[in-house]
């Protein structure tokens, strides 16, 4: 069975995109967010296996809400970050955040996440 | 030699010539018919001559400074006053008579002086009241005492005094209700006195208080040291009276010095100050040149001068900063100095200042050039820091800018594109396995990329609309008004193409017009007018709606000022809550 999903991000023509390429490729989407507030409370609740993270969020930024959700007091889910940006943009940051890795949405494919997660 | 001074030097020669007359009088005369040290010819001719060629001398001196203020003829007064009382050493009867008439004459003056002192006017009822009193008390009150002085009857105490012509029936009850009643005159002017003092003192600013304080010192002395050496009189306490007698009198000698001090603190005359301001301005070098010769020439550090520039509608100082006038009431008054109808600048001085009539102004019309000067520099001063502060606005609006399309850019199109990009990834995978799904993956791609085209379309009109570039204000202005939701009346535009930057300029105004009219304003219509003539674009945009817009909170418009105030044009709003607002901006244009 398919690692189960939470999309966070802010626009929804990409939530919509990132679930038809997740699902392709076997993964459950249980979940969609559009900041970061909502995020850790949807986390919290349906506790999945990965989150696909933007790093840029209307309320709070993207690592911020990876801190806290490696944080939590129930099992971590695992974390991929992904921006619109570079990640040369970025920097060490990514790093430091305590995720997975980084995606930038320009390069997100099945095959990108999934490499990234072995 | 002016007619002025040909008076004042008269008045000084007959002064003298009473001084020797009374003196060689004094002298040839057998008694003094005072009481104690009095006695004493020499003691008596000392006073007499110290004090009234002192008042006098010093009345002189202040009439020739300040010829506008009575206070130098009342000094002058009282001096004569107190050398014609003099007479009364007289063996002669009728010389007797009207020096004994004349005595307290002196007193009243003085009391006329010290009331109406600095300004030399009785400014109050109260106080013209107290003169009056004053007045008839040494006249009306002493003639009626005389009528009735026996000075061969015991009653009067006037040792070997000459008898008295102006004697109509001697009665020492009638002499006692007469004098009693002067004494008691003589208290209430003493006690008003005293007050009116006491009040000028504590209403008086530090300025003021300067100059009053020698005046009031020796004054406020002598009013009380007289009334007791009276009662010590009264009492038969002849040492007590004596030595108080000679301490008032010693008070009331210097009295002039100490109106001469006054006088020296206080205001200047116009000419000297004129000539001193003039002469420090020439010394002066850098700084508030003018401030500073004005605030020592008037003794007051706390003036200050401010002047007007039209384009912030406000008094600056030197450096440019601007400066708050006083508000009715207070210690400090402001003086305009105008040009016709211009305003040029305010001097702000302590209130006491005003005492001296035109002297402000007149001393600021002498220095005028320095205050165009200074005018013009502070005027520069300001609109360099003007500029300056535009200048960091203009960087800080560009950055912002950029930042706002970024964000745009990042939230708007790029985000299409990127899943545009992840669905056409998919259509790949899909086309051989799953047709149908691939094509209605690519209906909703190209879909995704309408959007994307149009949100950039916008954003670049946002940046820079093409259609300004390309056709010219006309059409740029009428995109805008379809594109409003309020609706727009367009009642004239340059049939001509303008400079791009004036073009650029009238298009983001009305676009801030019609931005703010449709956000904040509730207007139901905005009407728009650009008129280009006698080298200059007139553009006015005037909506309905609720008004009460302040210029200066929004950064729209704050940014649209700048950007006029660049081109040399200016910006005006008007927005009273409930009859809408209009913005009129005028930009030179050849």
């Amino acid at each position: 069975m398919g690692k189960t999903v939470l999309i966070v991000d802010d626009h929804p023509g990409f939530r919509a995109s990132a679930r038809r390429m997740l699902e392709a490729n076997g993964y459950i989407v249980v979940g969609e967010a559009g900041d970061g507030g909502s995020a850790l409370e949807a986390a919290g609740g349906l506790l999945p296996d990965l989150v696909l993270l933007d790093v840029r969020l209307p309320d709070v930024d993207g690592f911020d809400v990876a801190r806290c959700l490696l944080a939590g007091p129930g099992p971590a889910p695992q974390i991929v970050l992904t921006s619109s940006h570079d990640f040369a943009d970025l920097g060490e940051v990514v790093g430091i955040s305590g995720a997975q890795g980084f995606i930038p949405k320009a390069e997100l494919t099945g095959s990108a996440l999934a490499e990234l997660l072995t | 030699m002016t007619t002025p001074t040909r008076a004042r030097l008269t008045t000084a020669v007959a002064i003298i010539l009473i001084g020797v007359t009374q003196t060689v009088l004094v002298l040839e005369s057998a008694h003094t018919h005072a009481n104690g040290a009095f006695a004493s010819q020499t003691t008596y001719l000392l006073y007499m001559l110290v004090i009234g060629w002192g008042f006098a001398g010093a009345g002189l001196y202040a009439d020739a400074r300040r010829p506008a203020n009575a206070t130098g003829r009342l000094m002058i007064a009282v001096g004569c006053a107190w050398l014609l009382r003099a007479l009364e050493v007289s063996s002669n009867p009728v010389l007797f008579a009207v020096g004994s008439l004349l005595a307290p004459l002196a007193f009243a003056v003085l009391n006329h002086l010290l009331l109406a002192f600095p300004s030399g006017r009785l400014e109050t009822r109260g106080r013209r009241w107290l003169a009056r009193v004053g007045y008839v008390n040494v006249t009306v009150l002493q003639l009626a005492a005389l009528l009735v002085t026996d000075t061969r009857a015991p009653y009067t105490a006037c040792e070997d005094c000459p008898p008295n012509p102006l004697l109509i029936s001697g009665s020492a009850t009638a002499y006692g209700v007469i004098t009693t009643l002067q004494s008691l005159a003589a208290l209430v002017v003493l006690l008003g006195l005293s007050v009116v003092l006491v009040q000028r003192w504590r209403r008086a600013s530090r300025a003021l208080r300067r100059s009053l304080s020698p005046i009031l010192i020796t004054g406020a002395l002598t009013v009380l040291l007289v009334p007791a050496a009276m009662a010590a009189a009264a009492l038969d306490a002849e040492a007590s009276a004596d030595a108080s007698l000679i301490v008032a009198l010693t008070l009331f000698a210097a009295i002039p010095f100490a109106f001469l001090l006054g006088l020296l603190r206080s205001t200047l005359g116009e000419a000297e100050a004129v000539t001193a301001v003039v002469s420090r301005l020439g010394e002066a070098s850098g700084g508030p040149a003018l401030r500073d010769a004005l605030a020592q020439t008037l003794n007051d550090p706390s003036l200050q001068v401010a002047y007007w520039v039209t384009e912030i509608t406000s008094y600056v100082d030197t450096d440019g900063r601007r400066v708050a006038l006083p508000i009715a009431g207070e210690r400090t008054v402001a003086t305009h100095i105008n040009d016709g109808d211009e305003r040029v600048a305010v001097i702000i001085h302590d209130a006491s200042l005003e005492q001296g009539g035109n002297l402000v102004a007149t001393i600021a019309a002498a220095a005028s050039l320095t205050l165009r000067n200074e005018r013009l520099g502070a005027e520069l001063r300001v609109r360099v820091a003007e500029l300056r502060a535009s200048r960091t606005r203009l960087v800080a609006a560009g950055d912002e800018q950029r930042r706002r399309i970024e964000r745009d850019l990042h939230d708007g199109a790029q985000q299409r594109l990127m899943a545009l990009g992840m669905d056409l990834r998919l259509v790949r995978d899909r086309v051989d396995s799953n047709p149908a799904e691939a094509i209605e993956l690519l209906d909703d791609s190209l879909q995704e990329l309408r959007e994307a085209t149009a949100e950039l379309r916008e954003l670049a009109r946002g940046i820079h609309p093409a259609v300004l570039t390309n056709r010219g204000l006309g059409p740029a202005l009428k995109g805008l008004a379809d594109r409003s939701p309020v609706p727009v009346l367009i009642l004239e535009t340059p049939q001509h193409r303008l400079p791009p930057a004036i073009e650029s300029a009238v298009y983001f105004v009305v676009a801030e017009a019609l931005t703010n009219a449709a956000r904040y304003a509730m207007a139901q219509g905005v009407t728009v007018n650009v008129l280009h003539r006698e080298g200059r674009v007139d553009v006015r945009v005037a909506d309905d709606g609720i008004g009460g817009a302040d210029s200066e909170e929004g950064s729209g418009l704050r940014g649209l000022r700048d950007r006029i105030t660049a081109l040399d044009g200016r910006v005006d709003m008007a927005s009273v809550r409930g009859e809408g607002t209009t913005i009129e901006v005028t930009l030179p244009c050849a």
